[in-house]
C-alpha cells in the first residue's frame, strides 16, 4: 500500500508494511513450536573395557616385575527380580578372603576408594556379574567405580552365575 | 506518522516481531537436537559420571537395545526389511557386513581396527547376560570402543 504526501514536491513512496498479520502468524508459529517442544534428558556415555576373548576370572599371572597395574574384581550376586544381593571384592592373585560388602552401593564405593588410595601403579576393576542383573544396577556400578577413581572397568559375565 | 495537525500514535511492533522470530528460531533448533539413531521407547538408567558425547570421535554408531535384549534398528539403520536384531548372531552379521562396509569406505585391510565407537543404549530393565552377549558380538566383529549410554544425573559429588 502506498500513499502521496504532497503534491509539488517529488513523489515519495512510503512503503507501508503490515506486520499485523505476520505478527499473528509468528504468534501462531510460537504456539505451535511451544506446545510441541518435548526437551530430551542430556544423555552421557560410561567408558568400559570389553570383555577379554576368554572371559571369566581364571588364574592370575604373577607380575615378578610389580609394575603392572593390580587388578580388583567385584563378584555381583543377584535376587530374583535381578537386584544386588551381594557383593564381594577382593584382588586377583590375592590369598585373603574377599571383603562381604553386602548390597550397599556406598560401601562398595569406599572400599573401591581405600583400595585405589593403597595403589601407586593404577588399578583395574573387573565386575563379575551375574546374567539375571538389570542394566540399571550394571550402570550404578560402574558409575559408583568411576566415582571411586577407576578408569579402566570391565564388566563380565560371572562362571556359572546365572 | 502526522496527517497534517492530527498526530496518531501507533504501536511499534518490529521490536516485538523481532522477539517473537528469535523465540521460534530457538524452539526450531531444539527440535532438531533431536537424535536421529536412537530409540524413543528405551528407558536409560541414571549415571552421575556418565560424560557428555564428545565431538572427537569420527563416527559414532548407535545400538538400541530393548529389555528383551533385541536390538531396535532406526529408520537410517534398516536393511531392507530387517528392522530389529533378535539375538547375538543376528547382531554379530549385521555388525560384520557395516564393518566391511566402514573397511571398504576407509580403504584399509579387512583386519584393520575400526574407527567407529559403537555406543549401546541399553534399556534399564535388560538383563545383564543379553547386553553381555552383544557386548562380546562386537568384540568379536573388531568394534573395540563400546561405551554405555546413560542419562546424566546430577553433579559430581
Amino acid at each position: 500500500m502506498s500513499r502521496r504526501r504532497r503534491k509539488g514536491h517529488a513523489e515519495h513512496i512510503e512503503p507501508d508494511l503490515p506486520i499485523t498479520p505476520m505478527l499473528d502468524m509468528s504468534f501462531q508459529l510460537l504456539a505451535f513450536f511451544i506446545m510441541t517442544f518435548k526437551p530430551s534428558p542430556t544423555e552421557g556415555q560410561l567408558a568400559m573395557q570389553l570383555p577379554p576373548p576368554e572371559q571369566g576370572g581364571g588364574a592370575a599371572m604373577p607380575d615378578p616385575f610389580g609394575d603392572k597395574p593390580a587388578k580388583f574384581i567385584v563378584r555381583v550376586s543377584t535376587n530374583a527380580s535381578g537386584q544386588i544381593a551381594r557383593m564381594t571384592l577382593k584382588e586377583e592373585g590375592s590369598a585373603s578372603p574377599p571383603t562381604d560388602l553386602g548390597a550397599d552401593l556406598s560401601r562398595y564405593m569406599n572400599a573401591l576408594k581405600q583400595v585405589l588410595q593403597q595403589q601407586d601403579r593404577g588399578a583395574k576393576l573387573t565386575l563379575e556379574l551375574e546374567g539375571r542383573l538389570l542394566q540399571e544396577y550394571v550402570v550404578s556400578l560402574m558409575d559408583h567405580a568411576l566415582r571411586a577413581g577407576f578408569k579402566d572397568i570391565s564388566p563380565i559375565l560371572a562362571s556359572g552365575g546365572d | 506518522m502526522s496527517h497534517g495537525n492530527l498526530d496518531r500514535g501507533e504501536p511499534n511492533f518490529t521490536p516485538l516481531l523481532d522477539l517473537v522470530l528469535q523465540l521460534i528460531m530457538f524452539f526450531m533448533l531444539s527440535a532438531n537436537f533431536v537424535m536421529e539413531q536412537t530409540a524413543v521407547e528405551i528407558r536409560l538408567p541414571e549415571s552421575i559420571a556418565a560424560k557428555a558425547v564428545e565431538k572427537t570421535a569420527e563416527s559414532v554408531f548407535f545400538l538400541n537395545i530393548n529389555k528383551e535384549g533385541r536390538v531396535i534398528l532406526t529408520p537410517d539403520q534398516w536393511e531392507g526389511d530387517i528392522h530389529t536384531l533378535d539375538n547375538a548372531i543376528q547382531v554379530e552379521n549385521y555388525l560384520k557386513r557395516r564393518a566391511s562396509e566402514e573397511r571398504r569406505r576407509r580403504k584399509v585391510p579387512p583386519d584393520a581396527p575400526l574407527e567407529t565407537v559403537l555406543i549401546l543404549r541399553v534399556d534399564r530393565e535388560t538383563e545383564f547376560r543379553k547386553t553381555f552377549e552383544i557386548m562380546n558380538a562386537c568384540r568379536r566383529v573388531g568394534y573395540d570402543r563400546v561405551q554405555l549410554r546413560a542419562i546424566l544425573h546430577g553433579t559430581l559429588d
